[in-house]
């Protein structure tokens, strides 16, 4: 896709949002797969910015979301009855990993000889665990299909993070609604994450990093734009792609140069070496399944159980009525 | 033998699944919010699977459709029959009171119908949540698919008013229960599990209930009738 038509596709995107915003249908596009943009990360092509302090990218973000980040109230309390908490305001400037402060990084690897890097973030799935299973209802999607926390009203009990099939969220101690209900027993803080620039998209723009990144290494826009330009480039290139049927479907394509078994083989090796527990560091695994598969045959036999019921019901009053009769 | 049919299989069975699926919904329900790992339940023995939410999802998934099913089955059942005994009355709340008052006290109570008012009541207080909770665990079961998707508020009410009704329907099956504390009501616990209670319980409580009356006369007059039968009957 050339620079002018991307352009034009997001003016589009920017007039057509608006409009659904003023209908109030909102709701209906982001279903909508026309409405949908999805990103390509070229990893034959992003460099990670070795000859910069900050990843173009990584700062870009920053400095977008820098009036978002958390601002906690000290000191934290422990999550009782556990004596630990997650604060990483202490950590602001850390680039080498997910943190609520950072919401997106460039793994630098080694792989048979050859450097690697590979900018990490959500990857904006097409179904959502952590939208799905958030407790509060506190995920939500936009037009364009850009997976968002709203943190006004995020417990920070974590459990996108451990349902997200790559453990992207992070969480921030000693901020948010949990502050103001029972910050001894419940919550933990709240949930930061990249959303995908959401704000950006819905104005016909395109997400920080993709403007800064100097190497044209990340592209947005329509998904089935992004499902051909990352297959011809992989093509091109010999490569691979990841992330069109991982976690059942997501938003971001990786086109990379080297087989995604042997990135995530590296990303956990690395891992391992420094004995690297902290959350933060996603897998690049191949074998990412799709955490809401058995959704649909769940969803019918919530639909199907009322009529099964119905006719057993029926069945034994047809058979108590003849027995009374005899 | 002085017991008389109270409860008939079918609803037995029925309040047997209902129970069971409501506990194993309250259980697996809790489980979506993340507090068995916090609160180290997980380190209990055997209950490590309870902080992996996706087998407590599927559980809840399953027991939900269990309860959806008995739910349905249990309505149209007493729709067809024409069997209105446990829906609310005019004046419920009010012959409530004077039971529970009659009980507290030790006085004479009030003559009842098969179901004491109170019980009427509480039947449509926990089925009121339990539609409550199954319309909007229909929404989450829905949103949960790929393609389909609510809307930021309907996803953030569906959530709140299901975890409202969690709430509300543990004081429901609470006050359910608190209702066997008070001795008389002890004797309705074996109607609903083995289906019988005594003849001398109906016609002293249940006098209003034609049906129990009825069938509690027969018995008790192969025993020499009613006085002889349960002279030594207490309340």
């Amino acid at each position: 896709m050339t620079d002018q038509s991307r352009r034009q596709f997001f003016k589009r995107v920017g007039v057509a949002s608006g409009a659904l915003l003023l209908t109030n249908e909102g709701a209906r596009a982001a279903s909508d797969p026309r409405m949908r943009i999805g990103s390509l990360i070229d990893l034959s092509l992003c460099d990670g910015c070795k000859a910069d302090a900050i990843p173009a990218c990584v700062s870009a973000c920053k400095e977008k979301n820098q009036a978002r980040f958390p601002e906690p109230q000290k000191p934290i309390q422990p999550y009782w009855p556990r004596k630990q908490y997650e604060d990483w305001s202490n950590e602001r400037d850390r680039i080498d990993r997910l943190t609520p402060y950072n919401w997106t990084f460039v793994e630098h690897l080694q792989v048979d000889g050859q450097e690697i890097h590979v900018p990490r973030r959500c990857m904006h799935c097409d179904n959502p665990a952590c939208l799905n299973l958030c407790p509060f209802g506190t995920i939500g999607k936009s037009d364009t299909g850009a997976v968002y926390i709203d943190p006004e009203f995020c417990m920070g009990g974590a459990k996108c993070r451990d349902v997200c099939p790559w453990g992207i969220p992070q969480r921030q101690a000693g901020v948010g609604l949990y502050l103001k209900l029972a910050p001894k027993l419940g919550g933990g803080g709240t949930m930061y994450k990249c959303d995908g620039c959401a704000d950006l998209q819905a104005k016909g723009k395109e997400p920080a990093c993709a403007t800064k990144c100097p190497k044209n290494a990340i592209t947005f826009a329509p998904m089935d734009e992004i499902k051909r330009l990352a297959a011809d480039r992989a093509r091109e290139i010999n490569g691979y792609m990841y992330g069109l049927k991982e976690g059942g479907g997501t938003g971001t394509v990786y086109v990379s140069p080297i087989p995604f078994e042997k990135i995530n083989a590296a990303i956990m090796a690395q891992k391992n070496d420094n004995n690297d527990k902290r959350p933060g560091r996603p897998h690049m695994n191949p074998n990412t399944p799709d955490k809401m598969e058995d959704a649909s045959t769940w969803m019918m036999a919530s639909l199907i159980a009322p009529i099964a019921g119905v006719a057993a019901a029926a069945i034994n009053v047809y058979k108590s009525n003849k027995g009374e009769k005899k | 033998m002085k017991k008389i049919t109270r409860q008939s299989l079918s609803n037995r069975i029925v309040h047997a699944l209902t129970a069971t699926s409501i506990f194993a919904l309250f259980f697996t329900g809790f489980g979506q919010m993340p507090v068995y790992k916090r609160y180290m339940l997980t380190e209990v023995p055997g209950f490590a699977w309870a902080g992996d939410y996706s087998i407590t999802l599927w559980w809840h998934y399953f027991f939900g459709v269990i309860l959806i099913g008995v739910g349905m089955y249990h309505v149209v059942y007493h729709l067809m029959r024409k069997e209105f005994d446990i829906i609310p009355k005019r004046g419920d709340l009010k012959d409530s009171w004077l039971v529970i008052k009659a009980m507290i006290s030790g006085k004479e109570e009030p003559p009842s119908e098969k179901y004491l008012p109170e019980q009427r009541l509480g039947y449509a207080f926990i089925a009121f949540w339990i539609v409550v909770m199954v319309l909007t665990g229909i929404i989450k079961a829905i949103k949960n698919v790929n393609g389909y998707n609510f809307g930021p508020e309907v996803l953030f009410w569906a959530a709140h008013i299901h975890n409202l009704g969690f709430f509300m329907l543990i004081l429901g099956v609470a006050g359910h229960l608190a209702a066997f504390l008070f001795k008389p009501n002890r004797q309705l616990l074996p109607g609903m599990l083995w289906g019988k209670v005594c003849a001398c319980y109906v016609k002293f409580r249940h006098s209003l209930w034609e049906k129990g009356k009825n069938e509690a006369d027969k018995v008790l007059s192969k025993l020499g009738g009613e006085d002889e039968a349960c002279k030594d009957f207490k309340h």
